[in-house]
């Protein structure tokens, strides 16, 4: 908030100025290049530590006194760009890197319980590397890795791609992209004046409605007349930047920096605003791209690939039907057998495509034989035939200019080259690639027929991709780029069609001309979340959601979210099952109930999704590791016992006949950092191959090397780290520490604990509890609950009421929900110190007695304390958004809001009652409590609204805004700004402080929700000998059938360290020992079993059993009673059917429905059906004429022409209404009538 | 069923009634200036340029 910061930018400078050149030691250099090559070269070599220690510490300190510098520079340009007459002090403080140091550093993970000189075990302590790793990859750091992946080398590989833009008129002309570059944030405003800087935060986009956005720009280079132009920093279009990515304002700024910001330093980062709102773009999870993948279904069976490029995507199936085996593609209007697309290629021999697919093995021949019949039947011998048959296929192409015949041959080569398995590039006519491609595909078919189990398994983790938002945005842009270098052409054409032209033509006019259009795509898309791109027929609704503010676990959780791409109707289990491979890459546990089960995944915590890494040095290493090019090989050599085929991200490029080795020297350049990470390798006993992949979207986690039976990580190792001397990405280049796949990781032996390490083990686990989510890590002693219990957890810690962000007061959110004195949990996990929830956390420890009282606690609803409740337990505050635009009109007329009226007679009341909170502005005051009906906002909007303006002043109509809440709210807040098109935008926060009543909803850590059943005096809670009574009363009949023992040992651990002072942990797979909490407690004079004995508060008896006592984590929900209590007598009807309105924002009835129709029916209760249906609903007083049976009007059928048979009756509006709209469509209804008590003799 | 339609009036009939249009001050966002405000007038702090104003709390 404004005064606070003031003095934050008056203390800053000293004291910073002088702690910069000194406070070096403890200091980390954000912006150091962990991977660079020099700076860690002389540690490699000399690996005795105290050398190489010291020389790292003297590359820290020099590092440090440059960024020190570099951040004076910062400074000072800042200031050279300001206006000198607009003070503004904060931007003098150096931002330094000592920041960080001083206090920041004292509260790493690393230091938590732990001091540098205590003695360091590596069994117990390799979970260190955790919070390393944390600093430079996982949560939401792969979704900027990605984005920053985009911005800097895909944005260019776009640009690269379609960089040339030619007339079709002018062959001389052409236009070329030299470079494109994604500048730093700034207003729209701000656009002129290039290389200003610009003050623009993220939080003043939330507060403007603004998009957080940055130009984009390109060098050209173009002919104008004869002459070659070059222009620098030509601007096409604005890109909207992902928080704290490379691009943002708030990289690598310590703490400090980010509250000058108004920003928080633990808010995760990794989503976007756009027009004010914030906008996740979640993580998609597919089937892999230009992989084959084999399937198997009623009787057929089928290997397919879906091939991606830039240009093209297809996908192209190789069938086997009826015992033939034939390819299909949409592109051919029927199936080709196999033998003629081979033939096609250029494999004409019938012994060479026997020996590609089915190699010496006899079965495989056996199998393949049948499919050189076609050949005959056809006769297709040779690559001329075969590309004739196939061009023949071919669907679609544009009609062949009248008089001129089709040239099948060529067509058929086209499509072969460009459209079937594009991914495979055909060089210089050299069919051979594609044609190996195709058999090892047939192949595939062959050896899952002979073998069923050999059929892929598509819920297979490792089969599977994530796109992340880089992906979904390079898309986005491409299409957008594509469209805009079409648009340019068309206009030049255009120009360039005329022969004499008025003036020398310069393209650059034009080409500025459609500057909004990529700004707009890229907006509009990431506001709706309609990924529409026409090229690859793609039409994806719902690819980004407004990021949940509800808590910082629901924001955190939203940022690890795996969306699936399969449809929720289908009723197969598979993809819903949890999958063995997603060990320690997906949570086991956080995934929604009901619908979306299983589809919707989240990220364990120490995963990282994989970024692109360039193909060709690995090609090179493959060959230069002795496996050979595989074109060189003939079929039967390539499949002979012993050959590997060694596969590049699908694709087979080499065979080798020493897979083991060449997987172990493949390994060894990984470990050197001579080759990406990243990359994995595997070897597939099944298929004889060795797999190779750069791609990316993989999931993959670290893991520690074991070698000859001993971890490469030692405790010299461990203590560096602690020291500070060591990062993650030193382990990694040390060859400690490596990445590994889903695949990679199922080709391994990874040992959980040190001491099961043997001679096989390959990798040892970093962490058992990083299986585990963010949102999952939450739970203490999660192991000892039963799973669904953690899953329940799950759904509930993103309700949970809490702390959202440090900087919560300075947003305005639509509904924000704040405790009013949150407390961090007394037993703790590591989880929770990695993400940070000890700082923002959203519950309290209350005093639980595990017991029965009152009958108010039965069904899981909980006995509240009336005094802890007044000393501010659950105690939130709801804050509500309202905000108005003026808008400015077709006709020049605007909204304006003002014209409060005084009262003539009493300055001191206004004129309507209902304004009297309004001031002068015609805005309510602030601090002012706001009930029921009070007007917040006087606002007039001009009466006529069409394009074509009346002469004379405008009038105005009053549509004051209203409060319409039953309960009152103070207004906290109000905002007057400016947004981008400068209109003006208000909004009014308004504020309720809220106790917990009967009925809010709280709930456990564990799964275990209840409702407040009773809130009793604090007289009448039973206490123990201490006096002390608890906050809650649970039923104990909430454990036996919950199963939920995690609960248990968090009251006793909790019991434990409140009486120790500590802070105990419940990680999962460790944490605090049931033995020594016991210890603990018995040392304390408590029972070891965690029992106290109670006296009754209410007779003052002794309880005549222990009660089960200590503290458990309690969180509030959303859910209050407040947001839903409704009931009403009378009210509003419906318009069209007159009946009540629905729902409790309509002040609507409560429904009878028909079940419970279906009750008064069985009863018999025809007098009270009556009543409910028709009497309180909707009763209609008709005229039925007895002749016809039609409705007439005042005592005359319309019909007879008569009044005399026209009677009264009442019937149910609804009733009515339908006579009638069946009449509208011709159907006549007609109403019989009779006595309700006939005459008997009559 | 009425009660759905919100009753508007015009001011075009013009109530008796004093009409208030005072300045009205504000604070901006960024420099924690005072901002006087009339109505009409641009959003915009006098001193730092900032577009994001903060209605000053009532001492009624």
């Amino acid at each position: 908030m404004p005064p606070k910061r003031k003095v934050d930018s008056e203390t800053n400078p000293t004291p910073q100025a002088a702690l910069n050149p000194t406070a070096k030691a403890a200091a980390k250099p954000a912006p150091r290049a962990g991977r660079s090559k020099t700076a860690n070269a002389p540690e490699a070599t000399t690996p005795s530590a105290p050398t190489g220690d010291a020389m790292e510490i003297n590359g820290e300190a020099q590092n440090d006194a440059a960024t020190a510098q570099e951040n004076q520079q910062d400074a000072s340009a800042q200031n050279g760009t300001l206006p000198p007459t607009i003070p503004r002090k904060r931007k003098i403080a150096p931002p330094p890197a000592g920041q960080k140091s001083d206090f920041s550093s004292l509260l790493e993970p690393f230091y938590y319980g732990k001091h540098l000189t205590d003695p360091i075990d590596t069994a117990r302590d390799k979970w260190n590397l955790l919070p390393a790793f944390l600093k430079v990859k996982g949560l939401v750091k792969q979704h900027i890795d990605s984005f920053n992946h985009f911005v800097d080398i895909e944005l260019s590989k776009i640009v690269e791609a379609n960089k040339e833009v030619r007339s079709d008129v002018d062959p001389k002309f052409y236009l070329k992209y030299v470079g494109i570059r994604v500048l730093r944030p700034n207003r729209l405003d701000e656009e002129a004046n290039k290389g200003g800087k610009s003050s623009v935060t993220p939080n003043e986009c939330r507060l403007r409605d603004m998009t957080y956005a940055a130009p984009i720009v390109v060098d050209i280079e173009y002919k104008r007349g004869n002459a070659r132009v070059m222009r620098r920093d030509v601007k096409i279009g604005r890109m909207p930047i992902m928080l704290k990515s490379s691009k943002c304002v708030l990289a690598g700024r310590s703490d400090k920096e980010m509250a000058v910001l108004s920003e928080c330093p633990i808010d995760p980062g990794g989503y976007f605003i756009v027009r004010g709102t914030e906008k996740v773009i979640l993580v998609q999870e597919q089937l892999s791209k230009n992989r084959v993948i084999v399937e198997s279904a009623k009787g057929i069976m089928q290997a397919s690939v879906t091939s991606s490029t830039h240009e093209r995507k297809s996908k192209t199936y190789v069938i086997q039907k009826k015992g033939y085996m034939s390819l299909r593609h949409n592109i051919l209007s029927e199936e080709i057998p196999i033998v003629f697309v081979l033939k096609a290629m250029g494999v004409q021999s019938d012994q060479e495509i026997m020996f590609l697919i089915a190699g010496e093995d006899a079965v495989y021949q056996d199998l393949f034989q049948v499919n050189f019949e076609a050949c005959a039947r056809e006769g297709v011998f040779t690559q001329q035939q075969a590309l004739e048959y196939i061009g023949y296929r071919i669907r679609g192409l544009k009609r062949p200019l009248p008089g001129q015949k089709r040239n099948y041959c060529l067509e058929a080569m086209e499509c072969l080259s460009n459209v079937v398995v594009t991914h495979i590039p055909i060089e210089g006519m050299n069919f051979r690639p594609k044609a190996l491609y195709i058999a090892f595909m047939a192949r595939r078919v062959l050896m899952a027929l002979h073998d069923p189990s050999l059929v892929d398994d598509r819920d297979y983790v490792g089969n599977k991709r994530l796109e992340l938002a880089g992906q979904m945005l390079a898309l986005l842009f491409e299409d957008h780029f594509k469209r805009f270098n079409h648009d340019f052409k068309m206009s030049i054409d255009k120009v360039l069609k005329k022969q004499n032209r008025a003036q020398e033509f310069d393209a650059y006019n034009h080409f500025s001309m459609h500057g909004n259009h990529i700004t707009m795509g890229l907006e509009r898309a990431l506001a709706t979340g309609n990924w529409n791109l026409k090229r690859f027929k793609m039409e994806r609704a719902g690819v980004t959601h407004l990021l949940s503010r509800l808590s910082y676990i629901s924001a955190l959780g939203m940022m690890t979210r795996i969306s699936s791409q399969f449809e929720k109707t289908r009723k197969v289990s598979g993809p819903r099952a949890l999958q063995p491979s997603q060990f320690g890459m997906l949570c086991t546990s956080d995934t929604p109930e009901g619908e979306a089960c299983g589809l919707v995944k989240n990220l364990a915590l120490m995963t990282h999704i994989t970024t692109e890494d360039e193909e060709d040095p690995i090609r090179k290493v493959v060959y230069l590791l002795g496996a050979e090019d595989v074109c060189t090989y003939a079929g039967q050599e390539m499949h002979q016992d012993g050959g590997f085929l060694v596969f590049l991200n699908g694709t087979p490029i080499a065979v080798t006949t020493l897979p083991k080795q060449f997987l172990n020297g493949f390994r060894k350049l990984r470990r050197m950092g001579r080759i990406s990470e990243f990359a994995s390798i595997t070897i597939n006993h099944h298929y004889n191959a060795v797999h190779i992949a750069t791609d990316e979207g993989r999931i993959c986690r670290p893991l520690i090397i074991v070698e000859n039976g001993r971890e490469k990580v030692t405790a010299r190792h461990l203590k560096s780290l602690r020291k500070g001397t060591m990062e993650f990405d030193d382990f990694l280049t040390r060859g400690l520490v490596e990445y590994v796949d889903v695949n990679e990781e199922n080709d391994s032996n990874i040992a959980t604990y040190e001491s099961e390490i043997n001679q096989h083990t390959t990798h040892l686990e970093i962490e058992p509890f990083t299986i585990l989510g963010a949102v999952a890590g939450l739970i203490p002693y999660p192991h000892h609950n039963q799973s669904p219990r953690n899953t329940y957890q799950c759904a509930m810690g993103k309700q949970a009421i809490g702390a959202i962000a440090y900087n919560q007061f300075t947003r305005i959110d639509t509904l924000l929900y704040l405790m009013v004195y949150p407390q961090q949990p007394m037993v703790k996990t590591r989880t929770i110190e990695l993400i940070k929830y000890d700082k923002l956390p959203a519950g309290q420890n209350a005093v639980v007695a595990v017991m029965s009282y009152s009958g108010y606690d039965i069904e899981d609803a909980l006995v509240l304390n009336k005094a802890s409740v007044d000393r501010g337990f659950g105690r939130c505050q709801v804050f509500k958004k309202i905000s108005t635009q003026l808008k400015p009109y077709a006709n020049g007329a605007m909204d304006k809001i003002g014209g409060l009226r005084i009262d003539p007679n009493d300055p001191t009341k206004t004129l309507d009652p209902s304004h009297s909170k309004i001031g002068g502005d015609g805005l309510a005051e602030v601090g002012v409590l706001l009930e029921k009906d009070d007007a917040y906002m006087l606002k007039s909007v001009p009466t006529n609204l069409s394009s074509v303006g009346g002469s004379g002043p405008v009038q105005y109509r009053d549509t004051p805004g209203k409060y319409k809440l039953p309960d009152p709210a103070y207004v906290d807040k109000i905002i007057v700004t400016e947004n981008e098109a400068s209109i003006t935008t208000i909004k009014i926060q308004t504020r309720q402080t809220r106790r917990p009543e009967l009925g809010d909803k709280f709930s456990s850590r564990h799964g275990q929700k209840g409702v407040v059943g009773l809130i009793s005096p604090q007289v009448d809670m039973p206490f123990n000998d201490q006096g002390i009574t608890p906050d809650i009363i649970m039923n104990p009949h909430g454990f036996p059938s919950r199963m939920t023992v995690g609960k248990m040992l968090e009251l006793l651990s909790g019991k434990a360290g409140v009486l120790d002072g500590s802070l105990q942990y419940g990680t999962a797979f460790g944490g605090s020992k049931v033995e020594d909490m016991t210890d603990l407690l018995l040392k304390h004079g408590f029972s070891y079993s965690g029992k106290d004995y109670l006296t009754s508060g209410i007779t003052g008896e002794a309880l005549q059993f222990y009660v089960f006592f200590g503290p458990i984590y309690y969180q509030k929900l959303k859910h209050m009673v407040q947001d839903k209590m409704h009931s009403r007598a009378r009210g509003p009807r419906a318009i069209l059917t007159r009946q009540p309105t629905e729902g409790r924002s309509r002040d609507g009835g409560l429904r009878l429905g028909e079940m419970e129709r279906d009750c008064l029916i069985a009863y018999g209760a025809s007098q009270l059906l009556l009543e409910r249906l028709m009497i309180s609903s909707d009763a209609h007083e008709v005229d039925v004429c007895e002749k016809c049976g039609q409705m007439g009007y005042r005592g005359w059928c319309g019909i007879c022409k008569g009044a005399g048979k026209v009677n009264k009756l009442t019937m149910p509006y609804a009733a009515k209404l339908l006579v009638q709209e069946l009449g509208s469509m011709n159907v006549k209804v007609v109403i019989g009538l009779g006595d309700e008590f006939p005459m008997e003799n009559e | 069923m009425s009660t759905y339609n919100t009753q508007t009036q015009t001011s075009a009939g013009g109530n008796p009634g004093v009409s208030v249009d005072r300045s009205v001050e504000y604070r901006c966002g960024d420099c924690d200036a005072e901002v006087s405000l009339k109505r009409g007038e641009p959003i915009r702090c006098r001193s730092c340029g900032h577009r994001v104003l903060y209605k000053q709390r009532t001492n009624r």
